[in-house]
């Protein structure tokens, strides 16, 4: 076991764990984080996707130990509360794109990523930035809603990202 | 009390789209009360509550897994109560036997049968609770209701006075509840036929919607399992010394045919589980291949078979015989949420936390693995991260409970990727003999032989164990499994049955009884029989020089839905124009009482298959939510693009050779065409929307390959030579 420290969604963390265990299952398991999810465990899918330093990562091929003195972020930590969402959110929200919903969070994190450097995305650049897999085929609404998120981000600057509220995991944790 | 024989076809024969049927036999004591319901709660009928704060509470009586039935369903109630849908709080429902579909006679969700068979049902719930509500305020009042409207949760009389449902709920509790209060009629819907907003979303777009991996209980262990890589084989023995050395880890056992490793959290016990030595007993598929399974089936091809249907004059079938051989692989559903179960085995209690398409067979099962009595099986049902089939069947919750029987704790079972694709319940393969003559250009028949393994014979035991009576020796579900081979509709369902008319039509089936577990996978028998048939029809019409729309046309009935899409589909997509070096393919299906018609626009580059665009229209009675519908029909092309370009389970030494997403590769976003969906206006019943979709993609993309290159690919997935 080894104490790991990192910021998560805003705030300084510290956790014991075994080095080798994968940020998924620490932000899953540790942190009470269940938005963030489990796929295929080996970095195919993007179900796990967060980000590290504002960069999406996938967190279930990504040791804890890598993420030691970083700043991460979940879904959990990406609008402040469900009435003020993230401009990725608010249109994913508009589009009905969720399907099942469960790789959602990992493509929404993809999405913020993108957005955060490149506020025109061209389809060649949505393709390769959203390669997370959907098995409800939620794609051609991912595209659309990717396209208007941008527009959102254009008009209004650069993407915000709010802190939230403490969750009751954290602060035990804490 | 016994269920005849002669019953038990007529309830198999009544399933045509496909999924499983329960045999339900009813007891004869009274219906157990409304599980979730406090005593100061007005609870007049199994699907509506309301709260003593007036929040009505809808259950929905169907599992969510991305086909939207939390929005629709909820829609259905809340356009009788006058209420916006958004109001309403949705909880997923216990098991009640009001919950029972009644088609299938168990608490089932596949099918495609959800709004179909709960429009009326749901509608006349909402319809009840209304009324009730009307005759609280009267009698508030001390009047009669005709003059009162009930609107947004209040009742209004004629002076514009109004008791809120929170006012009228104690009142409410003492009278008897109305059971056909008259229906809304279709002019007056203002949420029927609209696009709602999905209910689910604003949970889904936060990460704070609950799946079944997402639950906890204090104290819970997380089990991983080690299961025989050879499909129907167990552990024979095996060394965990170096297992046992992994810290975190608590207990390691054989059980369920594997072993199981216990520990604390998920990654302990995954690295646990990968350190296991373990000596494999291959059981009954060792040895067997793709080209064992190849040979299996050409040699029932030879069997004579089952007659599934025959129209039409044998003698009219002159000319030119035309024989060709189509096949599709095994596939696994993959669902994005791995297999997962949180279940607490305690003295008098089995609590079930999972996401499950049948808490009615699951109840069942965990019962009877345990020993246990069905009353103390308690299934919380989660948000399903994708179903397509996969949660039918409840291996994995009988593991998790078995293993929280042995160690006494809370035991959250989460299966790998790995343990997903190669411990499910298969697509089966499938090979089919379609023929045909053909006669100075005309074609006088068709006739088609599939070989392929009978579901239902598979798993019927299990879900008659579900419902049967506890008296029942166990032998005769069992048995029923032996019967249903001889009736199994998904076998041929898609090939038979269909709108063509030809002066001779036969189908057979030939039942291939192989012990390689199978199962229903989004849209079942139709997902590869329409593949055959449409891509057969489009040979057909290439043969007698007929333009493949105008060809199905000619053969089916003007007044036939299909007849429909297919028309409207060939409009919409200017049939016949396409961009230089894109060529268009055609199919048209019905499945599930819905018919889908696709035209496929695709080109061939640098030797590799590329979808443009695929439209789509669909007629599936009147559409409850638009944009739900929209949203399934691209969710059943992008699943069946999957399968035609990319999957495909194969065996060695009957393992499965497929592992995670490297090697069972799913459509990106990057290789999503473009899609327009068309919805048919109607004002019939509506019909099921989660599967239809899928099946004419892959013979209308096969079709435009063989228009863009010549070659006509029959077998699945699509690969040029
Ligand atoms: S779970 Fe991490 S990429 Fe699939
Ligand atoms: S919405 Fe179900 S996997 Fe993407």
């Amino acid at each position: 076991m080894a104490e790991i420290a990192f910021t998560l969604n805003g705030r300084e963390q510290r956790v014991d764990v075994e080095p080798d265990t994968p940020l998924l299952w620490v932000v899953r398991e540790q942190f009470e984080l269940t938005g963030t999810k489990f796929g295929c465990g080996k970095g195919l899918c993007g179900a796990c996707t967060v980000h590290m330093d504002g960069y999406a990562i996938r967190s279930c091929s990504f040791p804890v130990s890598a993420a030691a003195g970083r700043d991460i972020r979940t879904i959990e930590g990406i609008s402040p509360d469900i009435t003020q969402l993230h401009p990725v959110q608010q249109v994913w929200l508009e589009n009905s794109v969720p399907q099942c919903g469960y790789c959602q969070s990992g493509q929404i994190m993809a999405a913020v990523a993108l957005l955060e450097r490149n506020n025109n995305p061209s389809d060649e650049e949505i393709n390769s930035a959203m390669s997370n897999i959907c098995r409800c085929g939620t794609y051609p609404r991912i595209r659309t809603a990717v396209k208007q998120a941008a527009s959102l981000v254009r008009q209004d600057g650069a993407v915000s990202i709010v802190d939230p509220v403490v969750t009751k995991a954290q602060e035990v944790s804490a | 009390m016994s269920l005849s024989r002669r019953d038990f076809f007529k309830r198999s024969a009544a399933l045509g789209g496909g999924v499983a049927i329960g045999i339900h036999l009813t007891g004869c004591g009274g219906e157990p009360p409304y599980p979730g319901t406090t005593a100061d709660e007005l609870r007049p009928n199994a699907f509506l509550q309301v709260r003593p704060d007036g929040v009505v509470v809808f259950q929905l009586p169907r599992a969510e897994m991305g086909q939207g039935v939390y929005t629709g369903l909820t829609t259905l109630a809340a356009e009788e109560l006058n209420l916006p849908a958004t109001d309403i709080v949705v909880e997923h429902a216990y098991y009640h036997p009001d919950f029972r579909d009644p088609e299938f006679q168990m608490m089932m969700t596949g099918g495609s049968v959800s709004l179909r068979n709960n429009f009326t049902a749901i509608r006349q719930a909402g319809a009840n609770l209304r009324e009730l509500m009307r005759q609280a305020a009267a009698k508030q009042w001390g009047g009669g209701t005709d003059m009162l409207s009930v609107e947004n949760g209040m009742v209004y009389n004629a002076n514009g006075d109004s008791f809120s449902f929170a006012e009228l709920v104690e009142t409410a509790r003492n009278l008897t509840p109305p059971e056909a209060a008259p229906l809304k009629s279709a002019e007056d819907f203002t949420q029927i036929g609209r696009d709602g907003v999905r209910l689910d979303a604003l949970a889904k777009v936060t990460g704070t919607a609950t799946f079944g991996i997402d639950c906890n209980l204090p104290g819970s262990k997380t089990a991983v399992m080690r299961r025989c890589p050879h499909l129907g084989g167990r552990v024979k023995s095996f060394d965990d010394s170096g297992a046992k050395a992994i810290k975190g880890v608590s207990a390691i056992f054989e059980t369920n045919g594997g072993v199981a490793v216990v520990a604390d959290g998920y990654w302990a016990a995954r690295k646990a589980a990968d350190a296991l030595d373990i000596i494999w007993d291959k059981g009954p598929l060792a040895g067997l291949d793709e080209k064992g399974l190849r040979a299996h089936h050409t040699a029932l091809l030879k069997e004579e078979g089952r007659n599934i249907s025959e129209e039409g004059d044998a003698a009219l079938a002159t000319g030119e015989r035309f024989e060709v051989t189509y096949q599709a692989p095994m596939l696994s559903h993959s669902p994005m949420e791995p297999p997962n179960a949180l279940v607490n085995v305690v003295a008098d209690r089995v609590e079930i936390w999972t996401g499950t398409q049948v808490p009615d067979t699951v109840i069942g099962v965990v019962a009877a693995a345990l020993e246990r009595p069905r009353e103390q099986i308690v299934v919380h049902n989660q948000m399903l991260g994708g179903g397509f089939g996969r949660r039918l069947v409840p291996d994995y919750i009988v593991e998790a409970a078995r293993i929280s029987e042995k160690t006494g704790t809370p035991i959250k079972m989460v299966w790998s990727r790995e343990d997903d694709i190669q411990h499910d319940y298969y697509r089966p393969a499938a090979t089919t003999v379609m023929a045909a003559t053909l006669d100075k250009g005309k074609v006088t028949s068709i006739t088609a032989k599939t070989v392929v393994p009978s579901i239902m014979s598979q798993l019927m035991p299990m879900f008659a164990a579900a419902s049967m009576p506890e008296w029942l020796p166990p032998a005769i579900p069992r048995s029923l499994g032996g019967l249903l081979k001889h009736v199994d509709s998904t076998m041929a369902e898609g090939i038979s049955h269909t709108d063509y008319r030809f002066p001779y039509m036969k189908v057979d089936a030939v039942h291939d009884d192989t012990p390689i577990p199978v199962g229903f996978w989004r849209s079942v028998g139709h997902s590869q029989n329409a593949f055959f048939t449409e891509s057969f029809i489009d040979e057909l019409a290439h043969r007698v020089g007929e333009d493949p729309v105008a060809f199905r046309m000619q053969h089916m009935p003007t007044d036939s839905k299909r007849y429909g899409v297919l028309k409207m589909a060939a409009e919409k997509a200017s049939w016949g124009q396409t961009e230089p070096g894109q060529y268009q393919g055609v199919a048209a299906h019905e499945s599930f009482h819905t018919s889908v018609a696709q035209v496929v626009t695709a080109s061939v580059e640098n030797g590799a298959i590329r979808v443009h665009k695929v439209v789509c229209v669909v007629d599936c009675g009147l559409a409850v939510n638009p944009d739900v519908v929209k949203s399934q029909m691209e969710s059943g092309i992008v699943f069946g693009l999957t399968a035609a370009l990319k999957s495909g389970i194969t065996l060695e030494d009957g393992r499965v050779m497929q592992s995670n997403f490297h090697d069972y590769p799913m459509l990106t976003l990057a290789e999503t065409p473009e899609i327009e969906i068309h919805i048919m206006p109607s004002q019939e019943a509506p019909t099921g929307v989660g599967e239809p979709g899928l099946p004419p993609v892959a013979p209308a993309l096969a079709n435009a390959v063989f228009a863009a290159t010549g070659q006509r690919l029959r077998d699945l997935p699509l690969k040029l030579a």
